[in-house]
Order: C-alpha cells, then sequence, then structure tokens
C-alpha cells in the first residue's frame, strides 16, 4: 500500500514496507513512542530507539514539557542532530508517536514522519522485531532558542478564548466522554477528572474516524470529507483540539496540519484533565 | 498481613534488582503469561471472563480449588493487555498458587510498586492493579457461593 499523494503533505508519512528497505539509512532515526511502557523492551523495529512520553518528553516537577536543554540532550544520547529525519512509529494507532512528533516540532525539529499504520502494522505483516537496544554516537544537538509553544500548542486561556469567540474548538474523544456520560476513554480507568463534558461550543469528532481498521490513515479525500465538508473547517481556521492529556489530540492535530494541509493548529495538552477539574471552568453538555 | 511464602519471593526477587533488570525479569514473566491460560481438559470451580473496563481487553480468571482449599488460577489476557499487566498475570498465578481464598482477600495491594518499580507504575499503566482486584473478586464469589451452600445444608 503507498501513501496517497493528495495529502497537502505525503512526505510526512512512509508506509512499513519503505521503513523495511530503509532501516539502516544514516539520515534517519526511527524512533517508538507507546502507551505500553514495556513494549519497546519486549520487540521494536531494528535500529529504533524509544522516546518515552512521560519520561523523556515531560517535566518531572511541573505539569511542562522539557526545557530546549533537555530535548538538545535527549536528541544527542540519540544521535540525532537538526538534519535528521525522525520517524516515529508506537502503538495505538500512532497516538504516542503523533504526539512525540508534535513535542519535536515544538522544538522547532524540521524533519518528522510518522510510520503510517505504526506497530501493529508492522507486526501484522510480519516484519522483524528485536530486542537489541541500538547504541548511536553522541550527536552535537544545539539547544533551541525557544518552544514554538505559540504556534503549536494552546493552553486554558487559548481554549477559553476560542469557545468565547466562537472559534473552531475539536474534541477529539469518544462520544460517551464528550456528552458528559462518563469522565474516561471507554475500557480505560479513570484518571482524575472531577467534572464531564465537553468546551462549549467545541465540535466532537473522534480521533479514531481519520483512522482505517489497520491502524493507517484515511486517504485525503475521506479526511476531507469529515472535516471540511461535513464539519465546514476551512485550512486558513485557527484551530484547537483537546482529549484528555493531549495524546490524541497530537494525532488529529497530525492529520489536519501534515495531511490535510491546516497550518494554523494547535493542540491542548492540558486537555480535560485540567479542563474538566479547573474551578470556574464553563461545561457543556448533550444529550 | 505478610504475604503468601510465593508471592514474598517473588517480591524479594524484585527488591533486589536494579532498575533494568527488574524491567527485564518484568518481560520474562510477561513472556510466561501465555503458559498461564487454561490448558485442555482443565475443569475449574470458577470462571469470570469478560472485557475488563480497566485491562483495555478481555481478561479471563478461572479459578480451581484443591482438596486442601488452596487457589490455583489460570489467566487468559487479551491481546490489547498491557506487557505489565501481562507480568502481573504470571507473578499472580505463581504467587499465589495454593493459598486460600480467604487470605488472598487479606492480600494488601502494596506489593505491587514494590514488584513494577515506582517509575513503571503511573497514568496509563495502573492496569497491574487490577488484575489483583479481579482475582480477589472471583475469590469473593467462591466464598459467598460456598457460604450459601453451607446454609442451604443446614436448613
Amino acid at each position: 500500500m503507498s501513501i496517497d499523494n493528495n495529502y497537502a503533505h505525503p512526505d510526512a508519512l512512509v508506509t512499513t514496507s519503505w521503513m523495511a528497505d530503509h532501516l539502516k539509512d544514516p539520515g534517519i532515526r526511527i524512533i517508538e513512542s507507546n502507551e505500553d511502557i514495556l513494549l519497546y523492551d519486549v520487540g521494536h523495529v531494528p535500529g529504533s530507539v524509544h522516546i518515552d512520553w512521560q519520561r523523556d518528553l515531560q517535566d518531572h516537577t511541573i505539569r511542562d514539557y522539557i526545557q530546549p536543554e533537555a530535548f538538545a540532550a535527549l536528541c544527542s544520547r540519540n544521535g540525532i542532530t537538526p538534519e535528521t529525519t525522525c520517524i516515529f512509529y508506537g502503538d495505538k494507532s500512532n497516538w504516542w508517536s503523533c504526539y512525540a512528533l508534535w513535542v519535536f516540532r515544538l522544538f522547532g525539529h524540521e524533519k518528522v514522519k510518522i510510520m503510517d499504520g505504526g506497530r501493529d502494522k508492522w507486526i501484522e505483516e510480519g516484519r522483524p522485531l528485536t530486542r537489541e537496544v541500538p547504541h548511536y554516537e553522541m550527536s552535537a544537538y544545539p539547544a533551541p532558542s525557544k518552544r514554538r509553544d505559540a504556534e503549536i500548542r494552546a493552553f486554558y486561556d487559548d481554549a477559553l478564548a476560542q469557545s468565547r469567540g466562537n472559534l473552531p474548538l475539536i474534541d477529539v474523544r469518544s462520544p460517551g466522554e464528550f456528552k458528559g456520560l462518563v469522565t474516561h476513554m471507554p475500557e480505560y480507568p479513570q484518571e482524575g477528572v472531577l467534572r464531564g463534558g465537553h468546551i462549549p461550543g467545541a465540535h466532537g469528532i473522534p480521533w479514531k474516524q481519520s483512522v482505517n481498521n489497520d491502524a493507517t490513515f484515511k486517504s485525503a479525500e475521506d479526511l476531507r470529507k469529515i472535516y471540511q465538508t461535513d464539519l465546514g473547517l476551512k485550512p486558513d481556521d485557527q484551530i484547537i483540539a483537546y482529549c484528555r492529556i493531549g495524546e490524541r489530540s497530537s494525532h488529529t492535530w497530525f492529520v489536519l496540519n501534515y495531511l490535510l494541509g491546516f497550518d494554523k493548529v494547535r493542540n491542548y495538552d492540558g486537555s480535560w484533565t485540567e479542563w474538566g477539574n479547573r474551578v470556574g471552568a464553563p461545561i457543556e453538555k448533550s444529550l | 498481613m505478610s504475604y503468601p511464602a510465593k508471592l514474598s519471593a517473588i517480591i524479594e526477587l524484585f527488591s533486589g534488582l536494579p532498575d533494568a533488570e527488574k524491567r527485564e525479569t518484568l518481560i520474562a514473566y510477561a513472556d510466561q503469561a501465555k503458559s498461564q491460560e487454561p490448558r485442555d481438559g482443565e475443569t475449574f470451580d470458577l470462571e469470570d471472563v469478560r472485557k475488563d473496563e480497566e485491562c483495555t481487553d478481555t481478561v479471563a480468571i478461572y479459578l480451581r480449588l484443591d482438596e486442601q482449599g488452596g487457589a490455583h488460577f489460570r489467566i487468559s489476557l487479551g491481546p490489547q493487555v498491557q506487557t505489565l499487566t501481562r507480568a502481573m498475570s504470571s507473578i499472580l498465578c505463581k504467587g499465589l498458587e495454593g493459598v486460600s481464598p480467604a487470605d488472598i482477600l487479606e492480600i494488601p495491594a502494596d506489593f505491587v510498586p514494590k514488584i513494577v518499580g515506582a517509575e513503571l507504575v503511573r497514568l496509563r499503566s495502573q492496569t497491574v492493579y487490577y488484575l489483583l482486584t479481579r482475582i480477589k473478586s472471583v475469590s469473593k464469589v467462591w466464598l459467598q457461593r460456598q457460604r450459601n451452600a453451607t446454609e442451604d445444608n443446614n436448613e
């Protein structure tokens, strides 16, 4: 299966077959990011490194991402330079790989791609896994001058202004979470949210609508129908996507930004675990 | 209450391991999860098979009681269940072997972080706790059935 050339940026995706043929390319780094914390250790794409969303990308003393110096150190110890093409893949239809990619973009790393279909497709096709952890020579990665928070990340106040201004807010959680019937994902533990519902004015478009059963992204035509024809979004709209902690909305951010070419999309990573707990935050419920 | 002897030995094994070896040992236990599934011809006193709200996939617990009243568990897990939870299924099947259902109910859950390590018990990996909850739930149901049967016999 090939990548749909009608995507706005088809080069943001690689197929599993392309990946298998380029495992040893010197200019790339394959990065696995998962929800299952031990999955990389169980077996991974040969040559891939593991970047963990919590251990590696988040600050452990404040609810925020790591600072530019820590990002540079992370890249250095994985042999990544600013010129390296980082190809992300993982479990859960690439939720966490999109999340990691988004964080790399926060620090301005330009060359990023997703392996379409992620880990499940790689395994389904009988491709090799290894438990051997590669060791790459430390690279020079200058600390980025800043994080691009203002460009691709939204905070509570941004989401509130979006809501009050009737600007596009996309809630990518499951329908039950959107309606306020449940405060956690189906089949997931409660993660400590006090109120159920959604941000007033948000549109409920579950992330899952953008993927096929094999975890690959839907065609450009299908995605345009969902987001442009049916929802009425326009490529120059200022859009904010959110979920519970920002991983599923990273997936939708990737779809809107890279596959549909919307360049004013921000991910509200505080998401429902911030909004649903925040004193005074307005909430809408629907039947 | 102190832990059952076999579980205690596993806890002791893990508590002496550095983090890297702890992860390797957990994966070794996860690899053995398949061998904890029911085998052809085995019969059970109680079966609890359902898609578990907390484990993201089907978790089936099978209980057999031996002549001394000791419990023996088999567990089968759906493909989406996390590796850590797979490891815990092997650990619990082995660690609780021969323990009475009444004693299982008394086991505190504080051994989980001792085995898994604080770094791995976190958001989205809390499912490690739920297998113990399910095992306790099956033990409780079995005890209740025994009580009901005894009461019926006494009437």
